[in-house]
């Protein structure tokens, strides 16, 4: 059992039931108005086997958890055209999955983004691309993430994307 | 434990082919390179036989799946990628690791190949072969000369681009074991070339929000040469001809030719200054018949110690008889002669 302790920063103006209220709407404009919906593959850390030394799993080797939706703010960088490394191999790879999500969400669904858990992201009806979360967002404590300073509601999640050689979903 | 040496490892699962299968198959392998003169040896054929190489020799299976490769030097004209890549690209139409891609570097500098480098100067034309011909009518040589090859060195880049650490330390170990004496070789066009590892590199992409994958390079030159079909010179040489002379069959008497008989021998008996006899022992029989004397006035034959007579025209000796000539001479300051020519029996 944690100490709970209120937060009373702002307290002449601003207070928990005010907080509450914000973050509903929020969630209400989020899921209800735009509704960007993303998929959860949390990896099953137990059931993926991995190599000793390395850790890999073989190819579709990675097991997961039974996927979750979820809403969130989504932003997709700009795809970057280069070459792979210093060969000649050009290609234009997609860019990073910027996922902003709701702490109540999260709490809601009783779920957790980790680092190298997987997110589907609907592009089109038929077409899902996959990402790897490379910053689960977990530290919160800067302003930006606050309530105008009064405490953290939210997580920025960046996820990069991977091939269907390192996932699929299956 | 080792196994017998008369036991056979590996049993062949195609019969050797015998009689006259084997005899086209023969003619099939000498027609495979059925020329006298070397195969051309250009860059491009250099370029291919090091993608052979990179494909038949460190060919990586990771897994029971073949890493693919792709089987071209990428150039300028990126369309050309996608035809060789498009059985393992994902949806976004870029190459999905793990694959193999060679890079050559577009310089080409003189190759350092030390078989080849220290040299005449000057491209001058050397005899590679003396081949004989026969065109029906006559045999003859013909004479194929070819310059001397151009050392090149072709540097090349393969790069294995991956996820898994064990790909990586596949592929490493297969260089690794492939260049542990140094080098290796390839056949290009029936040529046997060089390839020496020259270093590695690792260009991982290892940022934290990008894309993680494994990017090694090899480096790579291969010491080739260029020899230019177009430069190659025949030329005939020796050409024996076959003569056929037609002559008349008609049968001409000729003339007998007058047989001249040949001149008797002379033999001479000498007699010195101061003596008056010379004797003489014949070793064969003949008949003597006198010519004539010099200085010698009158002379008297003894035949084996027997007096045979005096200024005889004729004398019948027979082997082993000895001939004692005595001489009344005209001058005794002077020598005298007596000749006689013999006729042998």
């Amino acid at each position: 059992m944690t100490n709970r302790v209120p937060i009373t920063r702002l307290g002449k103006f601003f207070g928990e039931n005010d907080f509450s209220l914000e973050v509903s709407m929020g969630q209400e404009w989020l899921g209800g108005d735009m509704n960007f919906t993303c998929v959860l593959y949390k990896v099953d850390r137990i059931k993926t086997k991995t190599d000793d030394v390395y850790g890999e799993t073989v190819e579709d080797g990675i097991k997961f958890l039974p996927p979750v939706e979820f809403n969130a703010y989504v932003g997709i960088a700009a795809p970057e055209n280069k070459n792979v490394g210093s060969t000649k191999n050009a290609q234009l790879e997609p860019g990073n999955i910027t996922i902003s999500v709701y702490l109540k969400t999260l709490e809601d669904l009783n779920i957790d983004i980790d680092f190298g858990d997987y997110i589907g992201y609907y592009d089109s009806e038929d077409f899902v691309r996959y990402y790897t979360v490379v910053n689960d967002g977990r530290v919160i404590s800067d302003i930006k993430h606050t309530y105008k300073g009064y405490k953290p509601f939210y997580r920025t999640i960046i996820a990069s994307p991977v091939g269907p050689n390192e996932f699929k979903a299956l | 434990m080792a196994l017998p040496k008369k036991i056979k490892k590996y049993l062949p699962l195609t019969e050797s082919k015998t009689l006259l299968p084997r005899r086209r198959e023969i003619r099939d392998m000498i027609e495979e390179d059925g020329t006298f003169l070397p195969k051309s040896l250009l860059h491009a054929d250099l370029d291919r036989g090091f993608l052979d190489f990179v494909r038949d020799q460190l060919t990586c299976v990771v897994e029971g799946k073949t890493i693919p490769m792709i089987d071209i030097l990428i150039t300028t004209q990126n369309w050309a990628q996608f035809t060789e890549t498009w059985d393992f690209q994902n949806i976004d139409k870029n190459t999905e690791p793990p694959f193999i891609t060679v890079i050559r570097n577009p310089e080409v500098k003189y190759g350092n190949n030390p078989a080849i480098v220290y040299n005449i100067p000057n491209r001058r034309l050397y005899t590679y072969a003396q081949v004989p011909t026969w065109d029906g009518n006559r045999n003859g040589y013909d004479i194929y000369k070819i310059p001397q090859p151009v050392p090149i060195d072709l540097s090349y880049s393969v790069a294995i681009i991956c996820n898994r650490m064990r790909e990586v330390n596949k592929f490493n170990q297969i260089i690794m074991e492939k260049f542990a004496s140094l080098q290796a070789y390839q056949t290009i066009k029936g040529h046997y070339i060089p390839i020496k590892n020259t270093g590695m590199s690792d260009e991982s992409v290892m940022d934290l929000e990008k894309r993680k994958y494994y990017i090694q390079k090899y480096e790579f030159t291969l010491c080739g040469f260029l020899i230019d079909e177009d430069q190659f010179e025949v030329s005939p040489a020796i050409t024996r001809a076959f003569q056929i002379f037609e002559t008349d069959t008609k049968y001409k008497k000729g003339k007998k030719k007058k047989v001249i008989p040949p001149e008797p021998a002379i033999i001479e008996f000498t007699i010195p200054v101061g003596q008056t006899s010379f004797e003489e022992l014949f070793n064969y029989t003949l008949n003597l018949n006198f010519t004539s004397t010099e200085n010698v006035e009158s002379y008297q034959v003894y035949l084996n110690g027997d007096y045979y007579g005096q200024d005889l025209d004729k004398l019948e000796i027979t082997t082993n008889d000895t001939v004692l000539i005595e001489v009344a001479k005209l001058d005794d300051s002077k020598i005298g002669k007596v000749l006689y020519t013999q006729e042998l029996i």
